[in-house]
């Protein structure tokens, strides 16, 4: 058959079981509300309970689960080209680098309110809010909305200088992310032409996952390489990370448990109702075997059918199961819950229907078709 | 066209075969009637002509070549292509609209359903099944559901068409209809075998074979 003839073939048997799912409202119907029950019964308990911890868990990564912090003294020796070094380690899906915080001013208010100044180094600073092509780098900063209200710069337009003397033009506000809420308020310099000699007092790592906080810190501080490893200390979230195992395993059990006993019962109701469906049109599938329809074509169609109104309950299953959990100010369990237990409703139907099937494909033509 | 060859075929716990070591050859272009009492074995005759059943020995010959033991999927396929068959009680699905009946074997034989929708409200033009086509069988009577059966059957032209007792209960205008539509399509070059108790349809054929 060619992938024309195919194509044909699919586009006919799926209009033949949408044609044969109407013909039959009654069994139709009740596969499609056994299907709408399970989705809603699935999405009302499972998807509740999976977006209520999404919701937790989303609470414990704002504490900064994956985050690890490194502080040096001044004279420890931790310098910039600690980012290199670490650039090699697996696991890591963002780091930078900090100066010891230097006290600004406003410069046109030199007595005014003193905020920590950093510089910053690293490749990736617009994760802190910098842009990514920033005008004048080394010559310009960025402050929070808290530094900028002290400093005196709402408008974020001005200047600021350093007790040490250097003055840097304020070009723009940035929202410090959780993990960084120690620095506030929060004034970056951004160093983007760093020689990697200019002395460091806070290293931040993200790693990919929570669970790798531990070796990654090990890695890190392995490669460290400063004069006096007595004054550095890491802060690392590893307790928040098992918590957030713990949270993530326990949740996560109960709703496979509650999901598994929800489809195995949607499949057997499925089954029966199609194998009831089946005895009734025994002479319905004799005609078919009689009149030239193949075994296969028998059994893709009961199928097809099946997908037809699985798919149907489906659908409707989810809208309404959306609607209820918004309107209860419940969480959504998100795109990717939703489309699994669409995936493993369909495969379930399909399963529980394959022995119908078959059993409806065997029917003998003279036995269903001939009149006493 | 089709030839059956010592055909012998028991049903499993029967205690002797329908018939055994029949032979018979059916030309195209010709009606062959297959009559007898009740009992002997016509319809099954006819279904393992129709390759639905497998003899218990002998052999079947569709255009020359052995067909009754090929496997299900291949006789199938010979069933849908080169057969068509009308049934005792017509058969129809009575879920499905009359058009849904008389083009159901495109699905089988893999052409469009639009051809075979254009072609199926011809044959109902042709035999007088003047019904809304979106009507279900239950709403005709039983004159007509049996004229629908004739044009599903011959929806595809079918080169052997097999019917069993297509007249059984049906008025003599209708028989007469059935009758001269079989004869027409033999006069097409087909080969046309029924079953029947009708003396007079028995008479309009051009062979009979007594059971």
């Amino acid at each position: 058959m060619t992938v024309a003839g195919f194509r044909l073939q699919v586009i006919a048997l799926t209009r033949e079981a949408w044609a044969t799912s109407i013909a039959q409202p009654v069994a139709s119907g009740v596969t499609v509300l056994v299907v709408i029950g399970m989705i809603l019964t699935v999405m009302l308990t499972s998807g509740r309970t999976i977006g209520a911890e999404q919701k937790v868990l989303a609470s414990i990564d704002t504490a900064g689960t994956r985050t690890l912090q490194v502080r040096a003294e001044a004279d420890a020796g931790l310098t910039a080209d600690v980012l290199t070094r670490i650039a090699h380690i697996h696991g890591i899906e963002w780091a930078a680098a900090f100066s010891a915080p230097v006290d600004a001013t406003n410069t046109v208010i030199p007595d005014g309110a003193r905020v920590p100044a950093r510089l910053a180094y690293g490749s990736h600073l617009e994760r802190l809010g910098v842009p990514r092509g920033s005008p004048l780098p080394g010559a310009v900063a960025y402050a929070s909305p808290a530094a900028l209200d002290l400093l005196g710069l709402p408008d974020v337009a001005g200047s600021i200088t350093t007790t040490t003397g250097s003055s840097y033009d304020v070009v723009g506000q940035i929202l410090p992310p959780e993990f960084l809420s120690g620095f506030e308020p929060a004034v970056f310099v951004p160093q983007p032409h760093a020689t990697g000699s200019e002395a460091v007092a806070a290293l931040v790592v993200i790693t990919e996952d929570p669970a790798l906080v531990g070796p990654v810190s090990d890695a890190v501080l392995s490669v460290l390489a400063v004069d006096d490893p007595t004054k550095v200390t890491i802060q690392t979230s590893e307790e928040l990370a098992q918590l957030r195992l713990l949270v993530q395993s326990q949740l996560a059990s109960f709703s496979r448990g509650l999901v598994l006993v929800t489809l195995a019962t949607t499949g057997v109701l499925v089954a029966v109702i199609l194998f009831g469906l089946v005895m009734m049109r025994r002479r319905d599938f004799g005609r078919r075997r009689a009149l030239g329809a193949t075994r296969g074509l028998i059994v893709a169609l009961l199928l097809t059918q099946t997908a037809v109104l699985t798919l149907t309950g489906v659908g409707v299953g989810m809208v309404a199961s959306t609607i209820a959990l918004i309107a209860s100010g419940d969480p959504l369990p998100g795109p990717s819950f939703g489309a699994a237990i669409s995936m493993l409703t369909l495969a379930t139907t399909i399963g529980a229907a394959l022995l119908p099937a078959v059993f409806a494909s065997t029917r003998e033509p003279i036995r269903e078709l001939r009149v006493a | 066209m089709l030839r059956a060859q010592n055909l012998t075929f028991g049903y499993p716990h029967a205690s002797e075969p329908a018939f055994a070591d029949w032979t018979a050859e059916f030309t195209a272009g010709t009606t062959t009637a297959l009559t007898g009492p009740s009992g002997r074995g016509k319809s099954t005759l006819l279904y393992l002509l129709g390759l639905m059943l497998r003899p218990t020995s002998g052999e079947i010959f569709v255009d020359g070549r052995p067909a009754s033991r090929s496997d299900d999927s291949t006789r199938a396929h010979l069933r849908a292509k080169r057969f068509g068959f009308v049934f005792q009680d017509a058969a129809l699905d009575p879920t499905r609209t009359v058009i849904d009946n008389v083009t159901e074997t495109a699905l089988y034989r893999g052409v469009s359903r639009s051809a075979a929708a254009h072609r199926g409200r011809a044959l109902l033009d042709r035999f007088g099944v003047e019904v809304p086509s979106n009507r279900k069988p239950g709403q005709v009577s039983g004159g007509q559901a049996q004229r629908i059966a004739l044009c599903r059957a011959l929806l595809s032209a079918p080169a052997i068409l097999l019917a069993d007792e297509p007249t059984g209960n049906l008025d003599p205008v209708t028989t007469a209809v059935v009758v001269d539509a079989l004869r027409d399509h033999a006069a097409t070059g087909a080969t046309v075998i029924v079953v029947t108790h009708s003396p007079d349809v028995a008479a309009a054929c051009d062979r009979r074979i007594e059971l």
